[in-house]
């Protein structure tokens, strides 16, 4: 998404192609891969905008079989025989005759050496050959188990959405509680809703039957038989209608739907949750668009406002001395729900992607609603997730807009999108993190051990949008032949080819073909100059929760601490034994303290947070650029004071000061933290007081900043204004490193503060990872 | 038996409230009382419109309103010149005008009154003065004596002039008087006339009957009894007078003879040929029902002292005075003396039953059942057998003692109810105390006889919306009846509704909200169904009577272009069976097509049936089982949550009753069947039905036991209930057309002289909430002279039993075999009664007990009725089965054996006379190419239209002068003349009598619809059955070879 203000002005650091590799020289075996520490991987930004991007409007040309790659500007091409040679495979491909007229004068763009990213739009030289394009289908799914206030916040955002919704999407509307009612929009005489129950899992083929919509039941009046497929969609027929209405057609019923929508008429006994069966619900949600819409762009729009204690899914049973779930539970598999909700989920995923339907979550309570359990169908269909309180609270109301937002802000959310990847075959594909799914397509590219969704080349993003970002794992694995010197292409080449439907529906095909050089064992040099710490900081960051995930009894902490000793001492300027010698080139010198934020952020200090917020934690990090994911890592932080413009300023408590005001940007929330004395001031009135403008401009920066943070991100971060001293202050202190604790209280600079922890700090960490890198 | 006026009368809350209050307070059944309970259908107005109905200005209602009733009765007294009849009449004003103008008076139901009509003739019930004085030739009745052990010779000769003839048959007594005569008067003992009078002195009797006809008159004991057999028209006309030709020289007290031409005549009885004789007997002499006038009512008491009197005939009018045993209306025994042990009573052959009708509607001039509350102690009961206390059990010891009739355990008294005895040793508040003086009374119940608060009245209909129910009106009309009915529901705040939807899904409807539609709630699921919601399915009618109307009015447009045509029938009713469960109630379900879909889905089997011919011959009765166990086993989880089930079949093809009966027969519901459904003339029936159903008189949540005195034990209950504990039936709902037969075996002796005590209890909630038990107390006479069972016997009861035992052969056993067993049944009485009763007589007479000759003609007309049939539809079948298993003994035998009147000629009867004229005997015999005839069974009226009727009678009766283009479904209309009237009226009546909207159907002769009334010719010969006068002697011929062989 968007632009991150820090890197406002600063060139693009992903560039034109979006991609950023942890390490852009390549080592040249398997063995100097391993010394690296640091996978090799590559992150990229498929849908990421750029208006130096062309368009090209026709299809693509392809490798022959089995390679496929596309015709890209490091091809080499012979003008005169009308061939090209595939970098990739080294094939030698003709071009067809409509190519025929190239010359080393006319070459098409996409042979452009700048064009290294180019967007093909298939249909456009031949708008006939274009299918309609489908509209886009939302599906919302609200909770009714939620008190009266939460359902009218819950109202006004619906309205508001409707309000935003184009008249020609479709939109469809559930409800749920004990049961799951389906509302059908098209149903003149009078609100019919069809009612299923929350207990029982639900098949597709049922649900479909049940509706009337398998052609089992329709007698004359619609025997579908085989769906008519259009070009990989179905048309909405008669059927869908009852359902999916036209916004324009269905506002006045929709909204008088929701004027009359209760919360849940069951009962709710004492001493008991609500029952609510979200399960059942997405599971009539999917089964739905499964029968009217498969292959379209659909997203199923979940509003949930607490756990699911009843059926499939079911996180916590009803009973409230049964509390949700804690990591402490899941590490010591004293969850009984989670594996089979877990389960129940993981089916619904695979269900959506076939269908390539789409699950958003937008989950407000204060207790847990089990994202941990629901993540994997978010993820693996490219889904938003956000988490807020209430449905009154603007993380949740902004957000919610923000989907339906056109124009400038837009989120850009595209569909049905593919991502395939070709490389030299001394590279090999090990997996993506990232919100997809594979698509199992195994092949020779595909590494044998494996990281996310690996054993493909090939994935499916049901769901994805300006900001998808994921990361691709490669192992270097040279065959002999290449590795000998002789034979030895300098370069290795990769490319990236995501096809998607954008949101106006249309078939667009991206390429990136990237071209990195091999690097001879012994020249550490290239190696370091190569080398993106940011990315690198991101991609462990990723790599780590995942293996936190999947691998139980695993350390994060120690691992990061062993991957940086092992780094330092690698490519670290020292003498043995001799601490004080210890050097890092620039481009590795922010690495530890990267690291260090790294252990103590929530990805790897779990038991802060609730599996809830850290599974919302994982995904965000996950599908987020490297700049915004830096950010979640170490954030950002900003002092304001009459003495200097605004300075970023380390993160350490040393920077707060009486007189400043510090704005934290730690991605998910954007503290505004008062010194004591700005706090009286401002406590005082002096900035309504025509004598202080500057102080009333000085209380203002931060806020405008903070807003400008605010509006370019999804999910919207929380924001916190605070006073030093004060409650709220938790926000940044969470975040700021301990340089001075109760135990250095007497060393603090007046107008400081200190941190009442035990942790170390920074200093600390650094002295003793200067210890230990140096020992021989 | 006066529906209209009836279903007040009984009402529970008449028993709390006093007649003033009921003024007041709109009660649920006094609505029905101001209108008609059954309303012609408007003429010209197919369906849908209600409103029409209700303000139709009914010419039924009430021909002869309120004030009538007390003038009715003196008029026809003043007419008798009698001087004795001054006092009667007086009398019989003081007892029937006066006490009855009293509690009338104030009651909201004229119609009550209009009864009276038949007061006067009540008097007739003195016939038997008459009978003893007028009719000289048979002056002593002796035959009457109290019945002694051994039939007085003696008595033979004088009542019971069997007499004999070739080719004729002896009615009993020529004289109009005995057998039927006596139990009206409830005077067992014939002779004591005079003791007659005295006794009767307390009633109304007496005197006025003097004024009946004169002499040997023909009414005489007809006007009584209806169906008594002593005299029948015939014989009056005929040989009434004529003397005994012979007299048998045996025979008991009482008994038809008739003497087959076969054995009169030498026949040997080989020859089948020989039957083709019939021409030697004079069909007119056979036994045939006594055409009731329907214009006299008999007074009965049910006790005097210790002597016990037989009831009067099921089908006639007459009115209980409940001295001690209940009326027979509520309980009536097969025999009403009781066999000593077990032997006397195999030998007879006959059934030992009662027939229970809990709720059974008491005739409008007969005292409501008196609500007894003992407060919190409860009922007073016996602490063995926990019977209730009744006048029957004696009590000792200066009262501080009783003795239970039943077990004979000795109780202490109860201190509060300690009372000394009097010098005849009963308490001496027995007579103020009801549970000590009368045979019924309601006790309170206390919080012991509840497992929770009683439940309130709950309606919930559901009606079927797929496309065949749509297309066929019947959505339209259930809707409409629905609409209608509900509209004459009191809103007691007691009273809930609900509705659902149903075709391939379930469509609830929330009519709770303050939005201004109602929601519908769509429950998909048909295998494994829910509710929708947990509250809001059924609502207090008060506050959605408006919504509810207009739903009602809109569904049948809502589902105009439903192309669906699945329905999941068994999905429905449990998923409505769910929105009852926390309260229990009443589901209404309105079906028109086979259920095809979800839970208890049915296939067609009657086409399979077909397509496999092998299999259907083989056991065609497997088709008339329920097809597997589904409904079986949700229908008593229904009954267990007090929910019943009635189902309104609504249908064009076969929707396997066979199966879907045992849902309503096992929660105490009944089937309602449009067969084939006539969107033009059904709604008014379906209307009328429903109006019936909800607002007759009935009960909730009931549980039924029979106890009986030790001797004798409950074998089986029969009818529709659930039956989970060995002792008790459930019934979760129970009203006043329901009737359950309880069968016995002894299990030890009774000492003779002795009495059996035969208590039924049923503890139920009113439509208002209140828990009650009704307990019911009978006590017969024990006997080991089997004479005196014949004598006593019960036909109405007797034919209920086998008619009953028939239904619930039918699907398990072939119908031949079913046949075959009646017969022999039939023939095994006859043939006891012929054997150890009447064995002096010639072989060659066939000798028939009197109260039970008419069991032959009886048996005869069952083995041709539909049920059991040859060439029935399945459905028609298993309904009839159904509809039998449930059936009053009132009903039994018109449902069998039809009436049949003469349309044509209604304007001939002379003013005055009854509403309706004389039966006519089933036969092809007394119908007329001229004449237009109306034969009704208490469920379908066929209307006969001879070939060369007059075209100004048909344009009289149907508006046409020809049938041309008259559709066979009719709906009748009232034309401006008088034949028209007569005949609407005519109609109205019967309706009223049968609690029944009939099911007009217009039968022309030569045509098709001429066959199927033809098929109701019970004594006409038939290919593949025996004519009326064949039957009698195959029976007689079996006779003979029984008696032969042993």
């Amino acid at each position: 998404m968007a632009t991150d203000p820090s890197a406002l002005g600063a060139p693009d650091p992903d560039g034109l192609d979006a991609i950023r590799l942890t390490w852009n020289a390549l080592p040249r075996s398997k063995l100097e891969a391993s010394k690296c520490v640091i996978p090799l991987a590559a992150c990229i930004s498929p849908l990421r905008s750029n208006p130096n991007v062309v368009s090209l409007p026709y299809p693509p040309l392809r490798c022959k079989q089995p390679c496929l790659a596309i015709l890209n500007p490091f091809s080499q091409v012979d003008f005169n025989a009308k061939i090209w040679i595939c970098p990739i495979c080294y094939s030698r491909n003709h071009f067809p005759p409509h190519y025929q007229s190239i010359s080393e004068e006319r070459i098409p763009g996409e042979l452009y050496s700048a064009c290294t990213t180019v967007e093909y739009s298939p249909y456009e030289s031949n708008p006939a050959a274009m299918p309609v394009p489908p509209p886009p289908v939302f599906l919302f799914v609200i909770d009714t188990c939620v008190i009266e206030e939460e359902l009218e916040f819950v109202k006004s955002a619906m309205r508001q959405a409707i309000g935003l919704i184009p008249d020609n999407a479709l939109v469809g509307l559930i409800t749920f509680g004990t049961q799951v009612h389906l509302h059908e929009l098209g149903f003149a005489d009078l609100t019919k809703i069809f009612v299923f129950r929350g207990t029982k899992e639900i098949t597709k083929e049922q649900i479909l039957d049940q509706l009337g919509l398998s052609g089992r039941n329709m007698g004359p009046m619609g025997p579908r038989g085989p769906h008519p497929q259009v070009n990989g969609f179905n048309h909405p027929s008669g059927a869908v209608n009852r359902f999916l209405l036209p916004a324009s057609e269905c506002e006045y019923t929709l909204n008088t739907l929701l004027d009359d929508l209760q919360t849940d008429q069951w009962p709710v006994e004492a001493g008991n949750r609500s029952i609510r069966c979200t399960g059942v619900a997405l599971s009539v949600a999917a089964g739905l668009l499964g029968a009217c819409m498969p292959g379209t762009g659909a997203r199923i729009i979940a509003l949930l406002g607490g756990p699911c204690t009843e059926g499939p899914g079911m996180i916590v049973s009803k009973d409230l001395s049964e509390p949700v779930r804690s990591h402490k539970d899941l590490a010591k598999d004293a969850a009984p729900h989670f594996q089979k909700a877990v389960k129940f989920y993981d089916a619904l995923a695979k269900q959506l992607v076939s269908q390539g339907h789409v699950l958003d979550l937008f989950a407000s309570a204060l207790d847990q609603v089990g994202i941990a359990e629901m993540k994997v169908v978010v993820e693996r269909t490219g889904g938003l997730v956000v988490l807020s309180e209430s449905f009154g609270h603007a993380v949740f109301k902004d957000s919610f807009k923000r989907i339906f937002d056109v124009g400038e802000n837009a989120l850009g959310l595209s569909f049905n999108g593919t991502l395939e990847v070709n490389c030299s075959k001394d590279l090999k594909i090990q997996g993506v993190i990232g919100p997809c799914t594979s698509l199992e397509k195994k092949g020779v590219l595909c590494a044998e051990s494996v990281v996310g969704e690996g054993n493909t080349t090939a994935w499916k993003l049901c769901g994805l949008d300006r900001s998808t970002s994921l990361t691709v794992f490669f192992d270097v694995s040279p065959s002999e032949r290449s590795s000998q010197p002789a034979h030895a292409n300098p370069h290795a080449y990769v490319q990236f080819v995501t096809s998607y439907q954008n949101p106006e529906g249309q078939l667009k095909i991206r390429i990136t073909t990237i071209c990195r050089n091999w690097v001879e064992s012994s020249v550490t040099e290239e190696l370091v100059q190569g080398f993106d710490q940011e990315t690198a900081a991101v991609v462990l960051a990723r790599y780590i929760s995942l293996k936190m995930e999947m691998e139980e009894e695993f350390d994060a902490t120690r691992w990061i601490d062993r991957s940086l000793i092992r780094l330092c001492s690698r490519f670290g300027d020292y003498r043995k034994d001799d601490p004080a010698s210890f050097n890092l080139h620039s481009n590795f010198s922010l690495f530890p303290q990267f690291m260090f934020n790294l252990r103590r952020s929530q990805f790897v200090q779990v038991f802060n947070n609730s599996p809830d917020e850290t599974a919302f934690f994982r995904m965000i990090l996950n599908r987020e650029t490297v700049t915004n994911s830096v950010a979640m890592i170490q954030p950002s932080l900003i002092a304001y004071s009459f003495s200097a413009p605004p300075t970023p300023v380390l993160l350490d408590v040393a920077a707060i000061a009486a007189d400043r005001i510090l704005l934290l940007d730690a991605y998910f929330s954007v503290v505004i933290f008062h010194g004591l004395t700005v706090a009286q001031w401002r406590n005082m009135g002096y900035h309504n007081q025509p004598e202080h403008q500057a102080f009333a401009q000085l209380l203002q920066a931060p806020q405008e900043e903070a807003q400008i943070i605010i509006k370019g991100r999804f999910p919207v971060p929380r924001l916190v204004v605070c006073d030093q001293h004060g409650s709220q202050a938790r926000f940044l202190l969470a975040k700021l490193n301990p340089s001075a604790t109760y135990t250095t209280a007497h060393e603090v600079a007046p107008g400081s503060d200190i941190i009442f922890t035990d942790d170390v700090s920074f200093q600390v960490f650094s002295e003793h990872l200067q210890r230990l890198a140096v020992q021989s | 038996m006066a529906p209209p006026s009836g279903p007040p009368g009984v009402t529970p809350s008449m028993i709390r409230a006093p007649p003033s209050q009921l003024g007041q307070t709109p009660l649920p059944g006094s609505p029905l009382s101001n209108a008609p309970p059954y309303i012609a259908p408007p003429p010209g107005r197919p369906m849908g419109a209600p409103a029409p109905y209700m303000a139709n200005p009914n010419p039924n209602p009430n021909p002869n309103p309120v004030s009538q009733p007390p003038q009715a009765g003196p008029p026809a007294a003043a007419a008798q010149p009698n001087p004795v009849m001054g006092l009667a009449a007086s009398l019989q004003n003081s007892m029937i005008g006066t006490p009855a103008s009293q509690s009338f008076a104030s009651r909201p139901f004229p119609s009550t009154a209009q009864r009276p009509v038949s007061v006067p003739f009540s008097g007739s019930l003195n016939q038997n003065p008459l009978g003893s004085k007028g009719s000289g030739p048979f002056p002593g009745q002796p035959a009457s004596q109290p019945y002694p052990g051994p039939p007085a010779l003696a008595s033979q000769p004088v009542r019971g002039p069997p007499q004999l003839f070739p080719g004729q048959i002896v009615g009993q007594p020529p004289m109009g008087q005995p057998p039927m005569g006596q139990p009206p008067m409830g005077q067992p003992p014939m002779g004591q006339l005079h003791m007659g009078q005295p006794q009767m002195g307390l009633g109304p009797m007496g005197p006025p009957s003097m004024a009946a006809p004169p002499m040997g008159a023909p009414p005489m004991g007809s006007a009584a009894a209806p169906f008594s057999g002593s005299a029948w028209q015939g014989q009056q006309r005929q040989g009434g007078m004529l003397a005994p030709v012979r007299m048998a020289p045996a025979g008991m007290g009482q008994q038809s003879m008739v003497s087959t031409p076969g054995a009169v005549m030498g026949y040997s009885p080989h020859a089948g040929a020989q039957v083709g004789t019939p021409s030697k007997i004079d069909p007119n002499q056979i036994p045939r029902p006594v055409p009731s006038s329907n214009s006299s009512v008999v007074y009965f008491e049910t006790r005097q002292g210790s002597v016990v009197s037989p009831p009067p005939p099921a089908t006639s009018d007459f009115i209980v005075r409940d001295t001690g045993n209940c009326s027979p209306r509520l309980m009536r025994c097969t025999m009403n003396q009781i066999p000593c042990n077990g032997e006397i009573l195999t030998q007879s052959c006959m059934p030992l039953a009662l027939m229970v009708q809990p709720f059974a509607l008491p005739h409008p001039s007969e005292e409501p059942i008196q609500l007894v509350d003992f407060g919190e102690m409860g009922p007073v009961r016996c602490v063995r057998c926990k019977a209730y206390i009744n006048p029957f059990m004696r009590f000792i010891d200066q009262g501080r003692r009783f003795v239970c009739n039943l077990c004979g355990f000795c109780n202490d008294t109860p201190r509060d109810y300690i009372c000394n005895l009097g010098p005849d040793m009963r308490r001496r508040d027995a007579d103020e105390r009801p549970e000590l003086c009368r045979g019924t009374v309601e006790f309170v119940a206390t919080k012991e006889f509840m497992v929770r608060e009683p439940m309130p009245a709950v309606y919930f209909f559901l009606v079927d919306v797929s496309m065949n129910a749509v297309g066929t009106g019947a959505t339209a009309a259930a809707c409409s009846a629905i609409s209608q009915a509900i509209s004459d529901i009191p809103e007691g705040p007691q009273t809930m509704v609900g509705i659902a939807t149903f075709d391939s899904t379930i469509h609830f409807y929330n009519l709770k909200r303050s939005q201004q539609q109602p929601v519908m709630l769509i429950v998909p699921d048909v295998e494994d169904v829910y509710t929708p919601l947990q509250t809001d399915l059924i609502v207090p009618l008060g506050e959605c009577r408006e919504a509810l109307e207009q739903l009602l009015e809109s569904i049948p447009s809502m589902y105009q272009t439903n192309k669906i045509a699945d329905s999941a029938f068994g999905a429905a009713i449990k998923a409505g069976f769910l929105a009852l469960k926390p309260t229990g109630g009443k589901l209404l379900v309105f079906q028109s097509v086979l259920p095809s879909l979800g839970i208890g889905s049915l296939s067609s089997r009657e086409a399979e049936g077909r397509t496999n011919v092998s299999n259907a011959d083989k056991e065609p009765h497997k088709l008339l089982q329920p097809a597997d166990k589904t409904l079986k086993t949700m229908a008593v989880e229904f009954a267990e949550y007090q929910v019943c089930i009635d189902v309104f079949l609504m249908t064009q093809t076969y929707v396997d009753i066979a199966s879907i009966s045992v849902v309503p027969s096992t929660t105490g519901g009944q089937i309602y069947y449009y067969y084939p459904f006539s969107a033009v003339s059904d709604p008014a029936k379906l209307y009328n039905d429903l109006r019936w159903n909800l607002s007759r008189p009935q009960g909730f949540e009931a549980v039924m036991r029979v106890r009986c005195s030790q001797g004798l034990q409950v074998q089986e209950y029969s009818g529709n209930f659930c039956k989970r504990v060995p002792t008790d039936i459930d019934l979760p709902a129970i009203d006043s057309d329901k009737t359950i037969m309880v069968t016995f075996k002894h299990d030890d002796k009774f000492q003779e002289g002795a009495e059996c005590g035969f208590q039924c209890a049923i503890l139920y909630t009113t439509v208002h909430g209140q828990r009650r038990i009704r307990v019911m107390n009978l006590s017969l006479p024990c006997t080991t002279v089997l004479g005196n069972l014949f004598r006593s016997a019960d036909l109405d009861s007797q034919f209920s039993c086998f008619l009953k035992k028939a239904a619930n052969g039918i699907p398990t056993t072939p119908l031949t075999q079913v046949r075959e067993q009646i017969v022999n049944h039939c023939i095994n009485i006859l043939g006891s009664y012929r054997k150890f009763c009447a064995s002096i007589s010639s072989s060659g007479q066939l000798i028939l007990p009197e109260a039970l000759k008419l069991l032959p003609l009886y048996t005869l007309a069952l083995i041709k009725s539909v049920g059991l049939r040859n060439d029935g539809r399945l459905d028609d079948r298993s309904y009839w089965a159904s509809h039998v298993a449930s059936i009053s003994a009132s009903l039994a035998v018109p449902l069998v054996y039809p009436r049949l009147i003469s349309i044509h000629d209604l304007t001939s009867m002379e003013e005055g006379d009854s509403v309706l004229p004389a039966p006519v005997a089933l036969s092809s015999e007394y119908l007329s190419d001229e004449g237009v005839f109306l034969l009704e069974n208490g469920e379908d009226a066929l209307i006969y239209v001879g070939g060369m009727v007059n075209p100004e009678i048909l344009q009289k009766l149907f508006g046409s002068p020809s049938l041309e283009g008259v559709p066979s479904q009719l709906v009748l209309q009232q034309f401006d003349n008088d034949l028209s009237k007569k005949f609407n009226e005519v109609i109205n009546e019967i309706r009223r009598q049968r609690c029944s909207y009939l099911r007009l159907r217009l039968c022309k002769k030569g045509e098709p619809s001429g066959m199927c009334f033809h098929s109701y010719m019970v004594e006409d010969k038939a290919p593949g059955s025996l004519s009326y006068v064949e039957f009698l002697v195959h029976v007689h011929r079996q006779i003979q070879i029984q008696t032969k062989s042993n």
